[in-house]
């Protein structure tokens, strides 16, 4: 998991991860209204083929994009099968199946068409957000945004614990198979539930010495606020003129 | 078997709804459906960390444990893929159903920024699902046998059973809703849920298995920490009786 969260390593030196986290992200959303509300596949195609062509230019491993994007599209398949073969009333062809007739109907596939092609665009997008930019920073964004502080915060302990829960888990796990915990079903079922027991009693542990540490640096209650440099007009200029381009596409 | 290869995850091909998936309508009528959920939470924690000042970086950290159970990539074959537990009537039990939306909530939004699971405009949907059907269905349930005398083992394991299916129900009557067009809706629902049952089904009864298995676990260990939480009583703290 951890070649995901590792992969803005990789990006740090491009251009597009020293532009502003507000910025990308603003952007992002602004496209993303546009191919949620988009009636036609150009749009959401054309915003996934360049979402996957900056990923790209980023240097994402190809690997690391693939597991991205499998899960994304085996729900639109999934979408696009249930579209096709069970809405729509203008048959395209038939197929047996195991004894059962399916009717595909070309207004089912356009419309399931549709709606993978803003799946592929909307998950470009955020690829491209999550590939280019620091959590921390994302979580800044937010936090101007006004998404309320108490989430930034959930989130940014969450984020700075997870690797070592996630390590803690590793440990515990190979441990337990070590021990044969994951020999049979019976057995695996309860190696698994100990072992989110294991996590739990860790979270409350680390959560009394995180406090006790904090406490002693002055922690009250309140995360430090974020502090963002001022927006620079080049930065808001470009993103201006880029998402006016792709809503005069989208509209005209 | 099962197949726990955390770290070196394949990805989960989770019923969370995709980004993307939901009409711009449909979307925000979700988050707007969740808002005051997601106010209550905030004003929930908020009060439990004025009283005690771990309980934000407890809240945090069990984020991360519900992020790592809902990222447990779970082989089903009949299903020729994998999927995963939810891990919010864990937390729900634990930290109680509202704050438990906040949970859910933000792990949701780090699973949509970095894994693909779920979305930034589907994250209402997904919350509403995952984060208060998820947690409201699983406390109420433990609460309800504990009343009636249910051990905390079957009393978990029952809750995490239906946390799970509530929510995958639940997502799956957001998804027919969102992506019907002009096609009647409960034809379409029960679509989604036949073809998502092989996965969910099993799904469910690894959920309730670990929910229990962590209650217990707690309950052996650390009972302190289950009655700092108000899961069990001074009564049943081992020793006490």
């Amino acid at each position: 998991m951890h070649h995901h969260f590792n992969a803005y390593r990789h990006h740090a030196a491009h251009p597009l991860a020293s532009v502003d986290a507000r910025v990308k992200l603003v952007s992002a959303l602004a496209l993303l209204v546009m191919v949620l509300s988009s009636q036609g596949i150009a749009f959401p195609l054309v915003v996934a083929a360049s979402g996957l062509a900056l990923c790209l230019q980023l240097g994402t491993p190809v690997r690391i994009l693939v597991l991205r994007f499998s899960e994304p599209l085996f729900i639109a398949l999934m979408v696009l099968a249930l579209k096709t073969f069970f809405s729509g009333s203008v048959p395209l062809f038939s197929a047996g199946v195991a004894g059962w007739e399916l009717v595909a109907h070309r207004d089912g596939l356009s419309a399931g068409l549709l709606i993978a092609g803003r799946i592929l665009g909307g998950v470009s997008l955020l690829a491209v957000v999550g590939f280019s930019t620091p959590f921390t920073e994302l979580m800044a964004a937010l936090s101007w945004l006004k998404v309320p502080q108490v989430l930034v915060d959930v989130a940014l302990f969450a984020w700075r614990y997870l690797f070592l829960l996630l390590e803690d888990a590793q440990v515990v796990y190979n441990a337990q198979k070590n021990r044969l915990g994951y020999v049979g079903c019976r057995r695996a079922l309860s190696s698994l539930g100990t072992l989110a027991g294991v996590l739990v009693i860790k979270a409350f542990d680390n959560s009394q010495s995180i406090t006790t540490a904090m406490v002693q640096r002055g922690y009250d209650g309140a995360m430090p606020a974020s502090v963002h440099r001022p927006l620079r007009a080049v930065e808001v200029g470009s993103a201006l003129l880029f998402v006016s381009a792709m809503a005069l596409f989208r509209f005209v | 078997m099962l197949a726990f290869s955390l770290l070196g995850a394949a990805p989960a091909h989770a019923m969370h709804i995709s980004e993307g998936i939901l009409p711009f309508p449909w979307a925000l009528a979700w988050f707007l459906v969740l808002v005051p959920f997601l106010a209550l939470g905030i004003r929930r924690l908020n009060a439990l960390a004025r009283e005690d000042l771990s309980m934000k970086p407890l809240v945090g950290l069990l984020t991360a444990v519900v992020f790592i159970i809902s990222c447990m990539p779970i082989p089903v074959p009949t299903a020729g893929t994998c999927s995963h537990p939810c891990g919010t009537g864990v937390s729900a039990i634990l930290v109680g159903p509202l704050v438990s939306v906040i949970i859910a909530a933000v792990s949701l939004l780090i699973q949509a920024l970095f894994l693909a699971h779920g979305g930034l405009s589907t994250l209402g949907a997904n919350t509403l699902s995952m984060g208060v059907v998820g947690s409201f269905a699983g406390w109420f349930t433990f609460r309800a046998l504990r009343r009636v005398g249910g051990s905390l083992a079957v009393a978990g394991f029952i809750a995490g059973l239906v946390a799970d299916w509530a929510t995958y129900a639940t997502t799956s009557l957001l998804l027919a809703l969102g992506i019907r067009g002009e096609s009647p809706l409960w034809p379409l629902f029960a679509k989604v849920v036949l073809a998502f049952l092989p996965t969910q089904l099993p799904l469910g009864i690894l959920e309730g298995v670990i929910t229990a298995g962590m209650v217990t676990l707690l309950y052996r260990k650390r009972p302190d920490l289950l009655l700092k939480m108000r899961v069990i009583t001074e009564k049943e703290v081992p020793g006490n009786a």
